[in-house]
């Protein structure tokens, strides 16, 4: 008995020293990220949003990263995407992370998730956060978008794989609203039947034997036939879903024209 | 009491012969079997020995008792009333349930009631507060109901299909046509002015399997009031009570459409029995903070109907009481379902 719980014991702090290395080497390891190759940032701004990056990053075990560019020739924001970060993943052997690319030039914004952010941050999670960002991004605030990419999809990588995050019933108003509607319409309902109920029915003095129909007709008329087109799923908005790098490595995600 | 048959032919009264059970006109002639004589042309009324009527001069009320009783109460108002006049010729009651609740019973199941109270001030539960209890019989009509009803309605019937990329809704329209007899039993309408008609209809329902032909001795003990209404005057009362109840039916005789769309309803609806009939109720006068409260008992089953007091704080408490826990509940729900609590 007493080994049995030694090693459990043992099981479970060995347990404890890897979650919590692992978490230690996801933002240890990594000192930069954000590559502002476009110079849409300042100096303290770049400051600001590694800040953030990195305490968010830490909590996840995945690097939330920012990458500029100003390239009027590249055709596809994707591969360039792509290719930034298989050689990012084998400089700093980490291969999850969330990866805001956009393209200054052309115009184009692409989120991805690699690793265990292509399930905690799907294709769908991923149209959410670019619905938000999307403002920010016509503004030409820059820096803001990226802050709310990263606070956004951290939130969004809290909830259970597969939920949509957004669903009206995870909002805190709408809960309290129905606590708050059930709570009223039950005690209502008390006070108004705190007087004695009305219990008799439509059957309490109906007399079966004597009720009858004696006439009945249904009668077809005609039809109407309205046709409408099976709806697509869609991939979300204009976003071409996620696919692989030319490294291999494959990713969910979403891109717009800002 | 005195029991008339008036001849359905021209209204006279029939003789009664009690051997062959058969009523004969002495004016026209008609026969007629007493078991299957309509109850609208039977008269009963007091005999002039075994009723008096009380007339309450404080609040107005007209009570009836036994012959023998000399001086009461008013039920209603409780101050006591000495004049009396001899019934003659007044129209007795056909039917009466008996009180099958005791006075103890009734203190006992109202105590009960009070104690149950979910929203009531907690001195109201603990507090034994009853000044009085009073034991009447309240009148009521009670009407069989006969009735056709024709209606018309268009119907649709929806379904989806889909065919490769195309999703067809067909909706099939149809003519609907109902004809139907109707028929209720015994529907009640309290005939009493005093009577709160909300009230007394939160009282029933009675078992009207104890319903007896009315006797004097019934009264023994208890004060009845005289009806202050016709079965005329109220009818209108009962119809409006048993329309719900006929549309209910019928939309119960068109069923497996996915709307329906009434075009025309034709209601008719006429009495084809009126029972003058007493029935049980404990009438409770319940003191609390210097207030007089009353309710009103069901003789027969206990039910307890009256306005009790409510507690703001009560409310407030179990309002705060669902609300937080419903919205503990939604937490736990998104958390096991999303995995997040905020
Ligand atoms: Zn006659
Ligand atoms: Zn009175």
């Amino acid at each position: 008995m007493r080994d049995f719980q030694s090693k459990w014991l043992m099981t479970l702090y060995f347990l404890l020293i890897f979650i919590g290395i692992g978490g230690v080497s996801a933002s240890a390891a990594v000192d930069q990220r954000v590559y502002d190759n476009a110079n849409l940032l300042s100096d303290s701004e770049i400051a600001e949003l590694e800040a953030v990056a990195a305490e968010h990053s830490g909590r996840h075990g995945t690097d939330f990263l920012f990458l500029t560019s100003e390239d009027p020739e590249a055709f596809d924001v994707v591969d360039y995407m792509g290719d930034f970060f298989d050689a990012w993943a084998a400089e700093n052997g980490q291969e999850n992370a969330v990866l805001l690319t956009m393209n200054i030039a052309t115009r184009d914004v692409y989120l991805a998730g690699f690793g265990t952010a292509e399930t905690t941050l799907d294709n769908q999670r991923v149209n959410l956060v670019l619905d938000r960002i999307l403002p920010e991004m016509q503004r030409g605030d820059y820096a803001g978008a990226f802050r709310e990419t990263v606070t956004t999809a951290s939130r969004y990588m809290e909830f259970r794989p597969g939920v949509n995050p957004e669903s009206i019933f995870f909002k805190n108003w709408f809960q309290l609203a129905v606590a708050l509607l059930l709570g009223g319409g039950i005690v209502g309902f008390m006070v108004y039947n705190s007087g004695g109920r009305v219990t008799t029915t439509a059957s309490t003095y109906f007399d079966g034997d004597n009720s009858r129909v004696t006439g009945k007709l249904d009668q077809f008329r005609n039809k109407t036939i309205s046709r409408r087109k099976v709806p697509k799923k869609s991939g979300g908005g204009g976003g071409f879903g996620g696919g692989s790098t030319g490294g291999g490595r494959s990713f969910s995600g979403g891109g717009r024209k800002f | 009491m005195v029991i008339q048959y008036k001849c359905p032919n021209c209204g006279s009264d029939m003789a009664f012969d009690s051997e062959s059970g058969h009523l004969s006109c002495p004016s026209c002639g008609r026969q007629d079997d007493i078991e299957t004589f309509p109850e609208t042309n039977i008269l009963r009324k007091f005999d002039p020995e075994e009723a008096k009527e009380y007339h309450c001069e404080n609040c107005g009320a007209v009570i009836l008792t036994e012959a023998e009783t000399t001086a009461t109460h008013c039920s209603f108002c409780g101050a006591p009333v000495l004049l009396a006049d001899r019934l003659t010729g007044d129209l007795a009651p056909a039917k009466v349930i008996p009180f099958t609740i005791s006075k103890d019973e009734a203190v006992a199941a109202f105590r009960k009631w009070t104690k149950n109270g979910r929203l009531t001030p907690p001195g109201f539960a603990s507090g034994d507060r009853i000044k009085k209890m009073t034991g009447m019989y309240v009148p009521f009509w009670l009407y069989d109901i006969d009735g056709k009803a024709d209606v018309a309605a268009l119907a649709t019937r929806v379904r989806n299909y889909t065919r490769g990329d195309t999703i067809y809704t067909e909706t099939d329209f149809y003519d609907v046509r109902r004809e139907m007899d109707l028929s209720y039993l015994k529907v009640p309408a309290d005939a009493s002015e005093k009577m709160d008609d909300e009230l007394m209809d939160k009282l029933e329902p009675y078992d009207y399997g104890e319903l007896k032909d009315f006797r004097m001795p019934y009264l023994a003990g208890y004060l009845a009031e005289k009806y202050d209404y016709d079965d005329e005057a109220l009818f209108s009362r009962v119809e409006s009570k048993i329309i719900p109840y006929i549309d209910s039916y019928i939309s119960s005789t068109i069923a497996g459409y996915s709307t329906v769309s009434y075009t025309n309803k034709q209601i008719q609806a006429h009495k084809k029995n009126v029972y003058y009939t007493l029935f049980p109720v404990w009438m409770v006068y319940y003191d609390f903070e210097n207030k007089e409260h009353t309710f009103a008992m069901n003789g027969q089953t206990g039910k307890v109907v009256g306005k009790p007091p409510i507690s703001a704080f009560k409310v407030a408490a179990w309002f705060t009481g669902i609300a937080a826990s419903a919205f503990a509940v939604l937490k736990v729900i998104s958390f096991a379902v999303g995995g997040v609590l905020w």
